[in-house]
């Protein structure tokens, strides 16, 4: 049965572990940051799977507990001594600077979103990646009208940034 | 159209860039201990929770011997009683929120429930710090009203009857040495407390202030 539930736990998450690094990306500056990040994820995804009934998307469901690990749960740690322990996971992570392919005002944008807090990151996070405003609010526990309030908000707080 | 919609076109299109994980890494994942913030608030909890009941178990015999011969035995066992009364609601009240933590939760109720939890424990602590200090006083006061018996009780106690220690003079250093101790280590208590939420807590907060302001 466990086996069973392992086996389609990571399945599904490697099928959409884009999601989960989006968030990594967004909410750390170096990989190795990013790397823990994606484990403590992935931890707390699997340790909620059991209550995971299926009555929504798998993928839906991820980005309220990757959100929630990634603006409250995780722990920024301090630089890792047993380096041991981390080869032993041996991420397969492709070391390319981050976001080097942009457009160069696209890449501002990007440098302007992780100047936000962090509410306002999710924020801006589940806009990019297209989600109703419905399911916006019902991810942060906010109503939808202060949503898109907020929203519009952090639209011209990052004009400002970017033309000050 | 604006620079964060030109963002979100590029956004979807450019997914491939990202980082792959294998089957395995993922599963070797599944193996690993969860550092999460609220592991470290339950654990630190408990530590809490343990250290201020253990204190309240260890009371040095002479110290009860003095009690008693200043004729609050009884008053020892009802303070006991009701303070191990409000012990159990409050760890009752603990695992209650501990327990109402649910990651599934909407990003507001989670931190909501992470900070009831943080919050039945400082009470915890408060009340001990306070009750601590009431009864010092209290005790102070009641020995102050009692001063003689007191040092009756001390110096049979003690064994240092017939030395030249006079009455005068005991009860100064007495008092002096109770009050000196109850400042010291209700400040070192502070300290300790404020650092400790300090570190946990500052971005939790933080980030929950942000979210409750959108509500305004």
């Amino acid at each position: 049965m466990t086996k069973e539930l392992e086996h389609s736990f990571v399945t599904q998450l490697e099928a959409n572990q884009n999601i989960v690094h989006k968030i990594c990306r967004l909410y750390t500056h170096d990989q190795e940051s990013h790397n823990d990040l994606f484990q403590e994820i992935t931890i707390q995804l699997w340790k909620a799977f059991p209550k995971f009934r299926g009555d929504s998307k798998f993928s839906t469901w991820m980005y309220r507990v990757a959100l929630n690990t990634a603006i409250t749960l995780y722990r920024k740690k301090k630089r890792r001594v047993d380096t041991g322990d981390f080869e032993s996971v041996s991420f397969k992570i492709k070391a390319e600077p981050y976001d080097d392919t942009m457009d160069k005002q696209l890449k501002l944008m990007y440098q302007a979103v992780k100047t936000l807090n962090d509410i306002d990151k999710a924020l801006v996070f589940l806009y990019l990646e297209d989600k109703p405003y419905k399911e916006i609010s019902e991810t942060l526990g906010i109503s939808e009208v202060n949503a898109r309030v907020k929203m519009s908000r952090v639209k011209d707080k990052l004009r400002q940034i970017l033309n000050p | 159209m604006d620079e964060l919609d030109l963002l979100k076109k590029e956004w979807q299109s450019r997914e491939q860039e990202l980082p792959t994980l294998s089957y395995n890494d993922i599963y070797k994942m599944l193996l690993k201990k969860s550092s999460s913030i609220v592991k470290w608030i339950f654990y630190i909890s408990i530590a809490e929770l343990l250290f201020w009941t253990l204190l309240a178990f260890v009371m040095p015999e002479s110290s009860e011997e003095v009690v008693d011969g200043m004729g609050m035995h009884t008053a020892m066992i009802i303070i006991n009683i009701v303070h191990y009364l409000i012990f159990i609601s409050f760890i009752y009240y603990f695992y209650k929120n501990y327990k109402s933590i649910q990651v599934t939760d909407s990003v507001k109720q989670l931190m909501k429930n992470i900070l009831k939890t943080r919050k039945t424990v400082k009470y915890f602590v408060m009340y001990n710090v306070g009750a601590s200090a009431l009864m010092l006083i209290g005790f102070n006061i009641y020995y102050y009203l009692n001063k003689h018996r007191l040092f009756e009780v001390m110096s049979g106690e003690f064994g240092w009857g017939n030395t030249q220690l006079t009455e005068d003079k005991f009860i100064t250093v007495f008092f002096l040495a109770q009050l000196i101790m109850g400042v010291v280590i209700l400040g070192l208590l502070l300290l300790f407390y404020r650092i400790l939420y300090g570190i946990l807590l500052r971005r939790l907060k933080r980030n929950y202030s942000e979210l409750k302001k959108m509500e305004v």
